[in-house]
């Protein structure tokens, strides 16, 4: 009887020492996510319902920005069409282009190590550098592209100049930056048991037939991470049009993010902004809730039929 | 064995011979297919703007213009650029690696009250997008605080936790080490803070360092940030003057390309510095979640 009475004691007196250790290492983190992330994402909501835009005191007007936003707002809904279609091309080809990538370098070939270095290197460079070095290769004169498309008798084409194909011009950037995908992905293929691989090799299936039914089940929840890394770094993509097209030509590449940094840091409607941030988080947020909500229906977890 | 299943098992190990070949040539020409871009910036970066002109274009430049390097470092004041960039850099990592690993430790080993609810927020806050954050802290720090123009706002969130990404990546590798070199410890009479300091430190190097490169290619690559905190020319960083350079210098490409060359150096040499422990960092947080 004494021992269970002193039991709970026990345990609680080890848990002061530790607990305290344990806040203690919180502290920064819990500032950070106090101060810099809810706090500010609560603030958003307050300050999209103001005029405010920086120099006078702002003024509560209620849906007022949301309601404009929706009605008569010039560029919010090209904005979202950009965003999407940009989003979309980015995310299925850096998906299809890095798992295909994995899959040659999961086999046994030499210099491995070497080539996922190789294919890595993009994710490395900063973005900047990136947008400049290939606004050359896009060049519409003399730039590289323009070269083979005239070395096969083809038109030249403008490339980021022009409003059909600036969205997927940076896109295959972007498919070209996902080094990191290659990366995660191969961790994913490297983990597959090769018992499984042997089993089903026993049983007489091609290797079309083991990569279809042995590989893709077991590396699902590696696609459901990199598909929800890519989305939400996707969606945010603004770096292109600060530095290459100020979101043109036309609003061909005014990407949500470009909207509202140019609504609160060109015009000064930091209210307005506001506005827009919310409506991107809320799309955003859709998205990926879609991308959970499908999740348990596709995603395979070893050992366990119950979910 | 069977002469005809000896048979089969030869044949099968040629197939997989001649598809590894085939497999090599598709992975080296997609491996040029990626390196080509940079080729061709860094080969545009040492012509002289006729050559660059000339149709059909070169692989290589005729002669090496070094020089262009020289003559842009007279416009493009790279070394400002860099020091600026490595002051936010270098205090960003340092800080944010130290505050990721205390609180993934927390995670990964001390048992507190709350655990779970502040777990959630780290998990949260993970996948909510940065920019929506942008225009709140942008108020709070230009108007609240009244920091115009300066580098802290920059610097200063990395000494809050380092980004749940990270802490997540810390508590990870935590998990992989093993209790017992803990519990040891705490037999010989050693603290919580003595066993994070000279037990779990030293085991986790590869991800702290991993976490200081996340951190490092995360400013690296910001310009939207920078962009909105900082005004003044002589506090640009190498995004903002790389921008600033392009925008002006529209034609003159073999400078605008060495310009770009001059960027993306220090990345790369961290790289080739790092690259085992990036591997081994991305490797981690994929597979652990």
């Amino acid at each position: 009887m004494e021992t269970t009475d002193n039991l709970p004691k026990r345990r609680s007196r080890i848990h002061a020492g530790e607990e305290r250790v344990a806040y203690i290492c919180l502290i920064p983190a819990f500032l950070g996510l106090i101060f810099l992330t809810y706090l500010p994402l609560a603030g958003v909501l307050g300050i999209s319902m103001t005029n405010w835009s920086g120099l006078t005191n702002p003024e509560f007007i209620g849906l007022d920005n949301y309601i404009k936003l929706f009605t008569v707002d010039p560029y919010l809904q090209d904005s979202i069409v950009a965003t999407v279609y940009f989003s979309f091309l980015s995310v299925v080809g850096s998906m299809l282009y890095s798992l295909f990538i994995a899959v040659l370098l999961n086999r046994k070939i030499p210099a491995r190590g070497f080539f996922r270095a190789v294919f890595y290197v993009p994710f490395v460079l900063p973005a900047v550098a990136i947008y400049v070095g290939w606004s050359w290769l896009y060049e519409a004169n003399f730039g590289f592209f323009n070269f083979l498309l005239s070395e096969v008798g083809l038109n030249k084409i403008l490339f980021i100049a022009d409003s059909d194909y600036v969205v997927p011009s940076l896109s295959l950037i972007a498919v070209w930056l996902s080094g990191n995908l290659i990366v995660i992905f191969l961790a994913g293929l490297q983990n597959v048991p090769s018992v499984y691989h042997e089993a089903a090799e026993i049983d007489g299936a091609n290797s079309w037939k083991r990569f279809w039914h042995v590989t893709m089940p077991n590396i699902t929840p590696i696609i459901f991470y990199n598909l929800l890394l890519s989305l939400i770094a996707n969606f945010q993509v603004v770096t292109p049009s600060l530095v290459l097209t100020n979101g043109g030509p036309g609003n061909a590449s005014r990407f949500m993010t470009y909207l509202m940094y140019d609504q609160a840091f060109v015009n000064n409607r930091l209210g307005y902004a506001g506005a827009t941030t919310f409506i991107i988080f809320v799309i955003i947020a859709i998205f990926t809730a879609i991308l959970f909500k499908t999740s348990n229906r596709w995603i395979f977890y070893e050992g366990g039929d119950e979910k | 064995m069977s002469e005809a299943a000896y048979g089969r098992l030869k044949s099968k190990r040629r197939n997989e011979r001649t598809l590894n070949m085939v497999t090599l040539v598709v992975v080296v020409i997609f491996a040029l297919l990626v390196l080509f871009p940079i080729w061709w910036i860094f080969r545009t970066s040492l012509m002289t703007n006729a050559e660059i002109y000339r149709y059909p274009p070169s692989l290589l430049p005729g002669r090496w213009l070094f020089s262009n390097y020289e003559k842009t470092l007279d416009i493009f004041t790279f070394w400002k650029y860099l020091w600026n960039t490595m002051i936010i850099i270098v205090p960003s990592c340092l800080a944010g690696t130290f505050t990721a690993t205390l609180c993934g430790y927390a995670f990964a080993r001390l048992r507190f009250r709350g655990k779970k609810w502040i777990w959630m927020l780290v998990v949260g806050s993970m996948l909510l997008p940065a920019m929506v954050t942008l225009i709140p802290l942008y108020i709070g720090w230009t108007r609240g605080l009244g920091i115009r123009d300066s580098y802290l706002p920059l610097i200063l969130p990395y000494f809050c936790g380092g980004g749940a990404f990270n802490i997540f990546l810390i508590r990870q590798f935590i998990y992989t080490i093993p209790r017992e070199l803990d519990q040891a410890a705490t037999i010989d009479g050693a603290g919580y803070f003595r066993i994070l300091f000279s037990i779990i430190m030293p085991a986790i190097r590869p991800a702290m360092i991993v976490v200081a490169l996340f951190i490092f290619i995360g400013l690296w690559n910001d310009l939207l940030q920078q962009m909105v905190y900082i005004n003044s020319k002589e506090k640009f960083t190498i995004a903002l003057g790389l921008t600033d350079f392009r925008g002006q210098l529209k034609q003159d490409w073999s400078s605008t390309m060495a310009a770009t060359c001059l960027s993306f150096a220090p990345g790369v040499i961290f790289y080739l510095i790092g690259q085992k422990y990036f591997v081994e960092g991305i490797t981690m947080t994929g597979l652990k979640s």
